[in-house]
């Protein structure tokens, strides 16, 4: 039975005890609550800080209608290609305003993952590898978390927009990387202060807890009461910066421009959470499983998305954020270049693409060929592996570098592959 | 159907460990059980004398041990008779009380749902089923290869027995999840990273091992009956494994097959039958298949039996742990030559006893908890904190354990008071069983917040963000801090006595009298909040003592 072994297979000589001496907790911050506060709530978007902002669209978009068009052929459909701000780089015309930033965006022509299968491709694409039985791989928002997360950053290293998220994300990464779900663009819970107390009570009640701890854990083995103590600071600070999660300041002029609708809001809302400090943020948009009346679905679904997305890069390169930010846009997996009797295209693994840019990607390439009428790979075939370490490298992190589960290795992205250095800068 | 061959060793030089027990003699004829252990756990440890903390004073005694056996804290009355009982024995009258009561079974239940199910959602079994089994089963004092036979030999397909095949259902009855935690749960063996060739760290780990697991398994999968999720079994199908490395490198003889085996033992031959003839109903559209041989009907049988002391051994190894805060082999589900346990001689003590025993869980953890080693303090004396803190294996100081989801829910509710409210509005109907169902969903709500992620054995304590500002901000856990019985006494009792005040506040949430420091501390507290803020004030004791590290953890 060929299997997509789990442990890290280069790596086995690493001692599995000395990783298991690990400690979990670092030192206690003994700040008061007032400093605690004030000391995070200026915005820290330092300039070395990296993030990532992962566009989802799930259900998988056609590959025939974005990033690869073909037409003329007896698979291109009834769309045209259109020149893009990128010299040479053509995209379909459903993306006009995507057209406007390809030279900050480059494509991937030539993901074959073999994959038709909604979960099992969507397992692939966010982990980097194939689904094996009994070994979960951390999703990319979490992994990303733990990677960018600055150690003493209040905030959370992973936010899902527009969609839901399991503490499974995480993996062995564990809960403190799982994803936080804005699923319907609204605050976390619990951010607020309970209405019974001023500030001034608030703080003493949490003084007052602190105090009755140290004292319980003086004498005592101090790890864990130190992890929890230390989760009240951090939740106190995150208090303090739950202005990242105030979307009510969006203007009427910001949300002109994203769209007024759920996805255009989402879109302004990662730009936000990203400048708010936040490593991570997938937004994700539905409805691209186009069985059916594929080409007027894409009409639809891409209209909603080309504009926010153009807008979100144009404000990336406008702050000046481009250099520190990868984005990527993908889905599960493409759609089939034949069209089926429902004017649909099927599930499709095969030969498909991404778009990404920002961070370490050259700006305007197409990596990868597909042949003319866009049923197989030609050049460049890449899958899972190759995209995930390409995006680590894309942020300045050694993909070849193990993660440990509980001290046993295990390899950040498949060793068997390596990172599309063509589209690295 | 052929009989289960007697087991022997095949491979001497790599599973000694598994199959020989070192006879453990009492040095003393009449030395009890508690006695032993206690001398194995010392005997480990050249300087135990000097490092090892004192005994558990009589409040920190009576929190943990009502923790630990019945998921609860104490009520102030409980709590205050125990304290103030001048008998010699009271603590051993406090363990068999409560090991008699329904609270310990519906406990260890809950222990034995984590070890089993490792909080995974429901699939095909309903979780409140599921828990019904198990605490049937422990007030019953159901052995533990009883229990284990009946979780391994269901199929799903008789409704009246249904519920104690969540363990293979709710894995979606597929193979190599079933088998990865067969080998985890039953063994204490981690087999994952066989499942693709020999163990590359763990010489004793083959892919042998995990297939012959597989092998009891392979001719099984999900079935839907009458609309209900069944495993139905094939009467053909075999394991075919590969070393990836040897692939890789070239040196496959190709790929090989098993019977279903555990570990070393005999592989279980089977009856051949001709084409046509292997099934008591063959398979056919929308009809579950009946082979006249079932391999999965082998497994309880090949597990269970005598010779396999890798099963009394985890389990042994597991009860251990639930109670001492780490296993004697850590991780519980790591057991090899590489990683002895920190105590072989205890373990194997613990191993034979849980086999004389006939697997009578109740009557070994009793046992357990009336050794000093479960009795010792968490905190060293003055002398012993100016040295190094002992390391956990040594057990010389009672562990700091965070409460489950489940305690916490119970704890929380019985020292804000609510408990009582409850008890209070059931009347003559209060029982075990009624106060359960009455308050279950505060325990489901926690057990959201606060239980370990689906499917992944507990990696010690972890403390995340939502669920500390669910402690500090969420309107219904405020609501309790404000609205229980424990605030509602509070308020009424007289101004100008804080001493009785603070006792009330210490003795209901953290079942202890409070020190002359801590006295003193609720008296300023309290000092200059009149009216309307005096119950606030209340309210903010009660919530600091309740969010405070000493509530979070036994210890």
């Amino acid at each position: 039975m060929h299997c997509n072994y789990a442990c890290g297979s280069r790596e086995h000589e690493v001692s599995r005890r000395a990783f298991l001496q690990g400690s979990a907790a670092g030192a206690v911050s003994l700040m008061g609550f007032n400093q605690m506060v004030q000391a995070d709530n200026t915005a820290q978007l330092a300039s070395q800080q990296k993030h990532v902002v992962v566009f989802y669209l799930a259900g998988g978009v056609s590959q025939l209608e974005t990033w690869d068009p073909k037409p003329g052929t007896d698979t291109g459909g009834p769309f045209a290609k259109i020149q893009t701000s990128a010299p040479g780089l053509e995209i379909s015309e459903l993306l006009p305003y995507t057209a406007q930033q390809m030279h900050n965006l480059s494509v991937v022509r030539s993901i074959n993952h073999k994959e038709g299968d909604h979960a099992k491709g969507d397992y692939i694409m966010q982990t980097g590898w194939r689904q094996a039985p009994g070994f979960d791989y951390p999703y990319l928002g979490s992994s990303f978390a733990k990677h960018l997360l600055p150690a003493d950053s209040p905030l959370p290293g992973y936010i899902h927009v527009g969609g839901g998220g399991s503490k499974a994300e995480a993996a062995f990464l564990g809960p403190k990387y799982a994803p936080l779900a804005l699923s319907d663009g609204s605050s976390p819970r619990n951010l607020e202060r309970p209405k019974e107390y001023t500030l001034e009570f608030d703080q003493k009640r949490h003084e007052l807890r602190n105090r009755i701890s140290q004292r319980f854990a003086a004498g005592r083995r101090q790890a864990d009461t130190e992890l929890y103590n230390q989760s009240f600071d951090q939740a106190v600070k995150l208090m303090g910066r739950k202005d990242i999660f105030d979307f009510s300041k969006m203007t009427d002029k910001e949300l002109e421009r994203y769209g007024k609708h759920d996805f255009g809001r989402h879109t302004l809302m990662a730009l936000k959470l990203i400048e708010g400090g936040v490593p991570f943020v997938k937004v994700s948009h539905t409805n691209y499983d186009t069985h059916s009346e594929n080409f007027n679905f894409h009409i639809e679904q891409l209209g909603e998305f080309d504009q926010p997305f153009a807008a979100f890069m144009a404000d990336l390169a406008d702050r000046s954020m481009l250099d520190n930010v990868l984005v990527i846009v993908m889905s599960e997996f493409g759609r089939t270049p034949r069209i089926n009797q429902f004017v649909g295209r099927d599930h499709w693994g095969t030969a498909w693409s991404i778009c990404m840019g920002g961070a370490g990607i050259k700006r305007g390439v197409a990596i990868g060929k597909t042949n003319e009428n866009g049923t197989a790979v030609v050049d460049r075939e890449v899958d899972g592996g190759h995209l995930f370490h390409t995006y680590y490298k894309a942020v300045g992190i050694d993909s070849s570098k193990n993660f440990y589960d509980n001290g046993r290795p295990v390899a950040k992205a498949d060793p068997k592959t390596a990172a599309i250095d063509e589209i690295l800068a | 159907m052929p009989a289960i061959r007697p087991a022997f060793v095949v491979c001497l030089l790599a599973i000694t460990w598994l199959t020989t027990t070192v006879a453990v003699r009492p040095l003393v004829a009449q030395e009890s059980l508690p006695e032993q252990i206690d001398r194995l756990i010392a005997a480990e440890t050249a300087d135990y004398d000097t490092i090892a903390a004192p005994l558990a004073d009589d409040a920190e005694f009576l929190r943990r041990v009502y923790l630990d056996l019945t998921g609860i804290i104490p009520t102030i009355e409980q709590a205050r008779t125990f304290l103030n009982d001048p008998a010699p024995d009271k603590r051993v009258k406090l363990i068999d009380q409560l090991i008699a009561s329904p609270e310990f079974s519906r406990e260890l239940a809950r222990k034995l749902d984590v070890m089993l199910m490792l909080r995974r959602p429901n699939q095909h079994v309903p979780q409140t089923e599921w828990h019904t089994y198990l605490q049937q089963s422990t007030a019953a004092n159901k052995p533990w290869n009883q229990l284990v036979a009946e979780v391994l030999s269901n199929d799903g397909t008789d409704p009246a027995t249904r519920s104690a095949a969540r363990f293979v259902l709710d894995r979606g009855g597929e193979v190599n999840e079933i088998t990865r935690d067969i080998g985890r749960v039953f063994l204490g063996m981690n087999l994952e990273c066989a499942q693709c060739h020999d163990h590359p760290q763990i010489d004793d780990y083959k892919q042998h091992h995990y297939y012959g697991i597989a092998a009891f398994f392979v001719r099984s999968s999900l079935f839907t009956e009458g609309g209900k999720g069944v495993l139905a079994e094939n009467a053909v199908g075999e394991v075919k494994f590969e070393s990836v490395f040897e692939i890789r490198d070239k040196t496959s003889t190709g790929p090989k097959t098993t019977f279903p085996r555990i570990l070393e033992f005999t592989a279980i031959e089977e009856p051949k039958f001709d084409f046509g003839e292997e099934y008591a109903r063959a398979p056919a559209k929308d009809v579950r298949p009946i082979p006249k041989y079932s391999r999965r009907q082998m497994l309880a049988d090949a597990m269970l039996d005598p010779a396999n002391k890798q099963f009394p051994r985890n389990i042994a190894n597991r009860l251990w742990s639930l109670y001492f805060g780490r296993g004697l082999v850590h991780p519980l589900d790591l057991d090899h030559t590489e990683n002895p346990p920190s105590h072989p001689a205890l373990l194997d003590l613990l191993t034979e006893n849980m086999v004389a025993r006939n697997y009578d869980m109740r009557s070994l953890i009793r046992e357990l908890v009336l050794t000093r080693t479960y009795q010792r303090s968490s905190l060293r004396t003055a002398a012993q904190q100016a040295t190094e803190q002992p390391a956990d294996e040594t057990f010389a100081v009672s562990p700091l354990r965070g409460l489950s989801a489940e305690q916490l829910s119970w704890a929380v509710m019985q020292a804000t008071g609510f408990a009582d409210d409850y008890r209070a509005n059931l009347g003559a109907k209060l029982t075990e069983e009624s106060f359960y169902n009455s308050l279950v969903g505060v325990e489901q709500t926690f057990r959201n917040i606060f239980g370990e992620e689906p499917g992944k054995p507990a990696k010690g304590f972890e403390a995340s963000i939502d669920q500390t500002l669910y402690l500090m901000n969420e309107p219904g856990f405020q609501g309790w801090t404000r609205g229980g019985k424990m605030t509602r006494t509070l308020t009424q009792m007289p101004a100008d006595n804080p001493a009785a005040i603070a006792e009330e506040l210490y003795l209901g949430i953290l079942t202890r009298k409070p020190s002359e420091v801590e006295v003193q501390e609720v008296t300023e507290y309290l000092q200059d909040r009149t009216g309307e803020g005096r119950a606030l004030a209340l309210q903010e004791l009660v919530w600091a003592l309740l969010t405070s590290a000493e509530f979070r953890f036994i210890h």
